[in-house]
């Protein structure tokens, strides 16, 4: 399987670094290949809104960064997981940026958010914006993903509770 | 006309990058108009695609400062555009730090997306309220729009956009400290029914989309 494993790395916390870790031991041990990216915010522009992505050049975005490639290429990833901070219930805007850039596979996508202090309107805030939509074939566009899991960590027990869960499914 | 410590201070934050394409503009100017250069202090804040650093300190002093904030963006991807996210982080880092604000600033939203329900734009919203529990702000109420660019090529015939300009008359009405009891969101569907708008949009998508195969592996 092709993985890309896609990170905020202006924001690391020990329980981000604690569960990176062991996703890709998780990874290495059923045999992915993985592609890790480590995005900072000026690696990757916001997406203009220009739909030259669908329209002009499909598959290619105007925007000429780190992650013009990974668009460019993202069929042949299986699997995309991003780890993001989660600020205000939403994703980090580095990783908005990447996802907005259409750098998910179109298989299977894999959410993780985490922070220490995000309280339970913000952590269903994130669940909805990011589990709710999908499936529903109506109101997903072109491109769209088929499936999406969706996991937060706010502690060293829900790190171990979210990697048992990937063991199960990977 | 009032003196200048005594004017109201707008803010207006653009959260497209699509230029003078954006439906947000359209939308941002129309609220725009309803407020008199003589009356209020209003500054126009659009985010920003290539930055080398943090969003510059004037801009943020605008939203600090201001009485009112209001916050218009297309819908990407269910949520808020990464650019607008980012002016966001980098105002709340800014407050964080020990910057005085205006605790007291009312916000509203307005958010397009290109889905026919509006509805769709909830967890957005619900992403902006998020903002200002955390910084203590004012949330008011969001004007949510369904198919923004319809709406936009629609809104001025007669008869027919009642209830956006009904939306709009709230924001002013609650900008000038009316009470108007309620602070209810206000959904606005295009004039268009649904199935013709997803007609038109799967139109577009065979039309301007390349088969599979077609497609850069």
């Amino acid at each position: 399987m092709n993985t890309i494993f896609i990170l905020d790395k202006d924001t690391k916390t020990e329980l981000s670094e604690e569960l990176k870790t062991r996703i890709i031991e998780i990874l290495n041990e059923k045999g992915h290949t993985i592609e890790l990216v480590e995005l900072g915010k000026y690696d990757v522009s916001p997406c203009l809104g220009c739909f030259f992505c669908v329209t002009k050049h499909p598959g290619e975005c105007v925007n000429k960064d780190m992650v013009s490639g990974i668009k460019k290429n993202v069929r042949k990833y299986d699997l995309t997981i991003y780890m993001t901070p989660v600020i205000f219930g939403h994703f980090s805007s580095t990783i908005k940026n990447a996802i907005d850039r259409g750098t998910g596979s179109h298989n299977l996508q894999i959410i993780v958010g985490f922070g220490d202090d995000i309280d339970n309107e913000e952590k269903n805030t994130f669940i909805d914006l990011t589990a709710k939509h999908c499936g529903s074939a109506d109101i997903v566009h072109p491109g769209m993903n088929k499936q999406v899991d969706v996991y937060i960590t706010r502690s060293m027990e829900d790190n171990t509770a979210i990697c048992q869960a990937l063991k199960n499914c990977l | 006309m009032k003196t200048w410590e005594a004017m109201k201070r707008i803010c207006f934050i653009n959260g497209s990058l699509r230029g003078k394409k954006a439906s947000s503009l359209a939308f941002l100017e129309d609220v725009n108009r309803k407020f008199s250069d003589t009356e209020y202090m209003k500054t126009y804040l659009t985010v920003r695609a290539r930055l080398k650093d943090n969003y510059p300190e004037d801009m943020l002093q605008s939203i600090a400062g201001a009485d009112s904030i209001v916050i218009v963006f297309p819908l990407f991807s269910y949520g808020l555009p990464g650019a607008l996210m980012r002016l966001l982080e980098d105002y709340y880092r800014y407050i964080q730090a020990g910057n005085g604000y205006n605790k007291n600033a009312k916000v509203y939203v307005i958010v397009n997306c290109g889905f026919p329900r509006p509805e769709i734009n909830e967890e957005a919203i619900r992403v902006i309220k998020n903002f200002c529990r955390r910084l203590s702000l004012d949330w008011r109420f969001a004007i949510c729009i369904g198919s923004g660019p319809v709406v936009v090529a629609t809104r001025k015939i007669p008869f027919l956009d009642m209830k956006l300009k009904k939306a709009y008359a709230e924001i002013v009405l609650d900008i000038q400290d009316v009470d108007r009891g309620k602070r209810n969101n206000y959904f606005i569907k295009p004039i268009l029914p649904e199935p013709v708008i997803l007609m038109i949009k799967n139109q577009f998508e065979k039309k301007m989309l390349l088969p599979e195969s077609d497609q850069i592996s």
